[in-house]
């Protein structure tokens, strides 16, 4: 077993609306409270973390925003001016290159062409050294987009490598396959909402990750529990007295409508209840449960609060060898 | 008022899109207004793109005798599942002869070969894209990103011309503006001036092609063989020489879509859900279809939290819990359990509402984004999943109620009592 904690990379995604977002900032705050130097990667258009710490948009280049947590935000044009430059070897060139409109066009329509970016730039970034000549983060945590995105990121090296058998690109893919394929460098971590159609969306992703790309997901974490307030007795006490006479007919309504208030949260819990037990089956010890923090807008401290509940040795899946290179299908 | 907004598109527009950020109900969406189309007496077809298991069972699209990118149809199942209550109730207020519902689900990968197909009609040539390395290593990634391949059928579903009203869920893609710029950029990938650069390079088993180069292609070509290497060149130049001879269909294809996407029967149908990233992409979403020149319609806004109005009120709420806490002593509990239990009750109520006065602003702010005549549809949290067909239905009519909501349009109940907690909620 090797904790959450220890890779060097956590790409962190789930359907939409379940909190990546949330999530991934608390991975990234809990590590920075453990003294990890921690960069968080943020992929959508509109940055969730930036405003938090007085910033208007996610920073193209890693920004500080606080000790031991850098920000940056994925930028596709970024992303491909610095490939074109890295490979020509002269940024000049590919600056000029990039500005014909057919040229930029072209790369930028590519298929698959985020995903081969986003890949190149991660296993730059891993290797980046600080000031002291050691690694400049310990953790690049990565709030990604839908699941769809990251399942098919397991592909790309394949792909390329099948379009590219040899030369620069050629090479690119077998870095980029070292570190998605590596367990101690790279862990997915979904997140889940505790609803029936989410759960079973996280189960069959992770199922398909593990038979087609040979991958075991680092954690399955479900977010925004109910509590259990009022259990079924209570409510049925409670019932009882309500429709005893001496209630004003207003009074009986506002009462009613108290007791309909806990009926919608012990639903709720109970709906959790009723998916929890399959998610416990498969993820085992792997399975992190955070509470609903019953706001729509994302504060640091309940990103902090989020974060006190992962333990520094959080467990996750059994590490497993890498699969042989080519090991990923392409349907013909 | 505005429902009526709502109901014109439903019964007037030939395309309906529905657009928004992925986990806000997009597609259950759009199935919904399909229904509604199809049961006020419209050939209907929903075309949805990665639906969600449950959504496919209600529309019957989850047997293995449904195959991907063909309409099945609907109707008759929601029939079968209202009988035998009321089994025409299934065609709303049409005879079944007067309206139809298909729903077809694509399959991107499957979609890409068809598209492949119909733009090469020539079968030596198709031949030789379909076993080309190049377009096979390609084809899970047109799979993983489905953009082109929806628009591509949706064109041709509309050259067709077999429904009356189309409605498209559009793919969970990394952004609408995206995905309605797919057949542009795929123009990008494959043009004629692509193809120039291309069209010079020797063949695996030439040596060289005669002829001169232009400064702009040796320039390319430099740029290509050092990022590309120049020991794949000749196969990547292969590729694009197989679309040479459908660069023109292509292109007009393309155009065509565009044109349908900015018809004025076409309509779109923003749909988001409570939440702040939710409410600045759809503030996104508004400012992209202005600036594109898109018809926008409406925003249909799932699972808001709406709340019985006295629950509103804390200072109300804490007394009927003490009036409550009294007739349980009553009854023999412990004072101090009841009083426990009767603050659990209260805490239940404050998260409910803390959650109703986010929402209301939430919806608040959407309203200040709308100008006349869109619509602004409320719908409520659902406490389950979207199993069966009438439950899809009753959506729809939920939708059509939810424009004219009042805990939508009227401010917070709690706003009287709590203005500056309102107020704070509205950023």
């Amino acid at each position: 077993m090797a904790g959450v904690f220890d890779r060097s990379v956590l790409l962190v995604t789930g359907k939409g609306g379940v909190g990546k977002s949330t999530v991934a900032a608390s991975l990234a705050r809990r590590a920075q409270a453990d003294g990890k130097r921690v960069l968080l990667i943020e992929f959508e258009s509109v940055s969730r973390m930036a405003p938090l710490f007085g910033l208007q948009e996610a920073p193209l280049e890693p920004v500080r925003l606080d000790k031991g947590l850098d920000l940056m935000g994925f930028d596709l044009l970024e992303a491909l001016h610095g490939f074109a430059g890295d490979q020509l070897k002269v940024r000049a060139l590919a600056k000029l290159a990039l500005a014909n409109k057919v040229v930029r066009g072209f790369f930028l329509a590519m298929p698959a062409i985020r995903s081969i970016l986003f890949l190149y730039h991660l296993q730059r970034l891993e290797a980046t050294h600080g000031p002291r000549g050691d690694r400049r983060w310990d953790l690049m945590i990565c709030d990604m987009p839908t699941s769809g995105f990251v399942a098919g990121l397991f592909g790309v090296p394949a792909m390329v490598r099948m379009i590219f058998r040899v030369g620069p690109l050629a090479e690119v893919a077998e870095s980029m396959s070292q570190l998605l394929f590596d367990p101690l460098r790279l862990g997915v971590v979904l997140v889940t909402l505790p609803e029936e159609m989410p759960v079973v969306e996280t189960i069959e992703l992770r199922h398909e990750l593990r038979r087609r790309h040979g991958v075991d997901v680092a954690a399955i974490v479900v977010n925004g529990l109910y509590p259990e307030l009022v259990d079924g007795d209570e409510l049925a006490a409670l019932s009882a007295v309500v429709a005893e006479p001496g209630l004003s007919s207003d009074d009986r309504h506002a009462a009613e409508q108290l007791l309909w208030a806990a009926e919608v949260m012990r639903g709720r819990a109970a709906r959790a209840r009723r998916v929890l037990p399959d998610l416990e089956h498969i993820a085992g010890e792997t399975l992190v449960a955070l509470p609903h923090l019953f706001r729509r807008k994302l504060h640091l401290d309940s990103i902090d609060a989020l974060a006190a509940r992962w333990r520094p040795d959080q467990r996750s899946a059994a590490l497993r060898p890498r699969p042989p290179a080519g090991a990923v299908e392409v349907r013909p | 008022m505005s429902s009526l907004r709502l109901l014109e598109s439903v019964d007037r527009a030939r395309l309906l899109v529905t657009v928004g950020s992925g986990g806000v109900g997009k597609t259950t969406t759009a199935a919904a207004l399909a229904l509604l189309a199809a049961r006020r007496g419209r050939k209907t077809l929903v075309l949805t793109i990665d639906p969600a298991r449950r959504l496919l069972q209600a529309l019957g699209l989850d047997g293995a005798d449904c195959p991907p990118n063909t309409p099945l149809p609907v109707l008759p199942r929601l029939h079968q599942q209202l009988l035998p209550a009321d089994g025409s109730a299934a065609y709303g207020l049409v005879a079944p002869e007067h309206t139809s519902l298909d729903a077809m689900m694509l399959d991107p990968t499957l979609g890409a070969e068809q598209m492949v197909e119909r733009l090469l009609p020539n079968p030596a040539l198709r031949e030789e894209v379909l076993g080309n390395r190049i377009y096979r290593a390609l084809l899970p990634a047109l799979g993983a990103s489905p953009d082109l391949v929806a628009l591509e059928l949706l064109a041709e579903l509309h050259r067709r011309d077999q429904y009356e009203l189309i409605v498209l869920d559009t793919p969970p893609t990394h952004n609408t503006a995206e995905f309605l710029q797919a057949g542009q950029t795929f123009a990008h990938f494959i043009n004629e001036q692509v193809l120039k650069w291309f069209a010079k390079v020797p063949a695996r088993d030439e040596s060289r092609r005669p002829g001169f180069f232009s400064r702009g292609s040796v320039a390319a070509m430099g740029v290509l063989g050092r990022l590309f290497g120049s020991e794949v060149l000749p196969d990547i130049a292969q590729f694009f020489r197989s679309f040479r001879d459908v660069m023109p269909a292509m292109r007009a294809r393309s155009e065509a879509t565009d044109a349908l996407l900015r018809s004025p029967a076409t309509r779109f149908v923003a749909v988001t859900a409570p939440g702040e990233t939710s409410l600045r992409e759809a503030r996104h979403m508004l400012a992209l279809l202005q600036r594109e020149g898109l018809p926008f319609a409406g925003f249909v806004v799932n699972r808001v939290l709406v709340l019985p109005q006295a629950l509103g009120d804390e200072a109300r709420v804490q007394a009927i819990a003490a009036s409550l806490v009294a007739r349980l002593e009553r009854t023999g509990m412990e004072p101090l359990v009841a009083s426990h239990l009767a603050a659990r009750l209260c805490d239940g109520a404050s998260k409910l509402r803390d959650l109703h006065l986010a929402d209301a602003a939430h919806v608040r702010s959407l309203r200040t984004m709308l100008s006349l005549p869109s619509f602004l549809s409320i719908v409520p949290q659902l406490e389950h999943d979207i199993h069966t067909l009438p439950e899809l239905c009753d959506l729809g009519a939920r939708m059509v109620q939810g424009c004219d909501t009042p805990a939508a349009n009227a401010p917070a109940p709690a706003g009287a009592s709590r203005p500056s907690a309102a107020a704070a909620g509205a950023g």
